[in-house]
């Protein structure tokens, strides 16, 4: 059976797709799935920092598109998990080297070898975007509880929506309770209303991010981390796990309504 | 003999009724002169074609709508070709300019557009007549419509009613709290600060000349 290819978009840059993208491929890997991960962000790449792989980059998604190498050349396996690779983008061209033709193509090539295919999708709704979402059938749109970015993400919903993709759930990124219950912050209430998709889960604004990334270690690494437990609970969502303990913002009434718009 | 072309008179306007058996020569021909003797009668008037009895080719019927604007500026604005079945010829509809005379042609109008779904951010939905949206209106859509706007959801886009300029559109939503709304060709931003909940419905409507919204 193919494997499942999601790409993880936003529109609005900086919200934490590419944490995203490290943490739930570590975490898929780490249950033993064959996991590939692809940063389709080709001139500004992030996924290989973010991953602690950028010293061993020798070909990346370009080459693979061009014919220059294998795919398998351009595959880098981390270096703790067996089951978990990372295509690079590249970083000395741009978004239009590729097509989206060409991307679906490589899709459904990995999707035969893989359990998971995940997609880093770059900031943007143009060229970028329409490559990143040409071979996926899932999306998962990362938002922060800000204005701004849910204007944006409002606007790719509406895009994935119109090219017909199967599912598309909503990660709400940064949350900080203290800021909600507060009422300086959007609740995670307020977000699903305007945006009208399920929830696959909240992540605590966490300092931790950025030495995680600073590092080169994904966060799921790291058994005391908050948000980290909130990657690893949403792998499993994503995996089709059930029973799992709800993403909370800490507001009244709350935990009812989320559970009706958990996806699952 | 019946003469090649009957030019009948009704409340609708004029309807060209070709005679089953003339030739497309004999019709235009009779119409040539028809229009010559009452030349000043049918200028610039809107006609329809009723081929029901004597069916055309297109090329005929090109024939003989360039003869007939031609000669008056006569437009054939529609082309009857059955009992069900009839096509327009016209890009719009024109309100009649002959209402002198008697020709008042109804202005049919056009069932409103029905959005059956929310409009997201970036959707743009342009309306010649009235518009139902079944769902919210996000921040960041907008809904044109020359007639009414009734948004079945929340209105927190733009919402533009009357978009010709037509005063007396309204914008209805079950709460309306818009970027901006505009009717006809007045504009109004929301007031600053928390919103009450809205009771059943709000509507916004032109009243001494600003935007106001009631809440129903």
């Amino acid at each position: 059976m193919a494997g499942k290819t999601i790409v993880v978009t936003s529109g609005k840059g900086g919200v934490g797709k590419t944490t995203t993208v490290a943490n739930l491929g570590t975490t898929l890997a780490k249950k033993k799935y064959s996991v590939v991960m692809i940063d389709t962000d080709i001139g500004l790449r992030n996924l290989d920092v973010v991953m602690g792989l950028e010293n061993r980059i020798v070909y990346n998604l370009v080459d693979i598109i061009e014919g220059k190498c294998r795919k398998e050349q351009a595959m880098i396996r981390d270096r703790k998990i067996p089951n978990l690779f990372m295509i690079p983008a590249a970083q000395t061209r741009e978004k239009n080297s590729i097509t989206p033709e060409q991307m679906k193509e490589l899709c459904s090539t990995l999707a035969a070898e893989f359990d998971y295919v995940l997609i880093d999708c770059p900031a943007g709704i143009e060229q970028g975007f329409k490559n990143a979402i040409a071979g996926a059938e899932t999306a998962l749109v990362v938002t922060t509880p800000e204005v701004s970015a849910i204007r944006d993400a409002d606007r790719v919903i509406g895009l994935l929506e119109a090219a017909m993709l199967k599912h598309i759930s909503l990660i709400i990124n940064r949350l900080n309770a203290k800021m909600v219950k507060k009422g300086d912050m959007m609740s995670t209430e307020d977000i699903i209303s305007l945006l009208s998709i399920p929830l696959l889960g909240v992540v605590p604004e966490s300092d931790e991010v950025v030495v995680s990334t600073n590092r080169g270690v994904p966060l799921v690494n790291d058994k005391s981390s908050k948000a980290g437990a909130a990657f690893r609970r949403m792998a499993a969502r994503l995996n089709g796990e059930e029973n799992l303990p709800l993403d909370g913002d800490g507001s009244h009434g709350f935990f009812g309504r989320v559970k009706r718009l958990i996806w699952n | 003999m019946p003469p090649p072309v009957q030019v009948k008179a009704d409340r609708n306007g004029f309807t060209l009724v070709p005679d089953p058996v003339a030739s497309l020569d004999a019709i235009v021909a009779f119409m040539d002169e028809r229009l010559e003797k009452s030349r000043d009668f049918f200028q610039k008037t809107e006609m329809v074609l009723d081929l029901r009895t004597r069916p055309m080719r297109t090329d005929e019927i090109s024939v003989l709508y360039e003869k007939l604007y031609e000669k008056s500026e006569v437009k054939v604005v529609e082309v009857r070709l059955s009992d069900e079945l009839s096509f327009s010829m016209a890009g719009e509809r024109q309100k009649s300019r002959s209402v002198a005379k008697g020709t008042a042609l109804e202005p049919e109008n056009c069932a409103p557009i029905i959005v059956r779904n929310t409009c997201r951010s970036g959707v743009r939905i342009v309306s010649p007549s009235d518009c139902v949206v079944l769902g919210d209106v996000n921040p960041g859509a907008e809904i044109i419509a020359e007639g009414d706007v009734v948004v079945f959801g929340a209105l927190r886009g733009l919402a533009h009613a009357g978009a010709a300029g037509e005063q007396t559109a309204r914008i209805w939503a079950l709460s309306i709290e818009p970027n901006q709304i505009r009717i006809a060709d007045l504009v109004a931003v929301p007031p600053r600060g928390a919103k009450p909940a809205p009771a059943r419905f709000e509507v916004a409507e032109i009243q001494n000349g600003v935007i106001r919204v009631s809440r129903l």
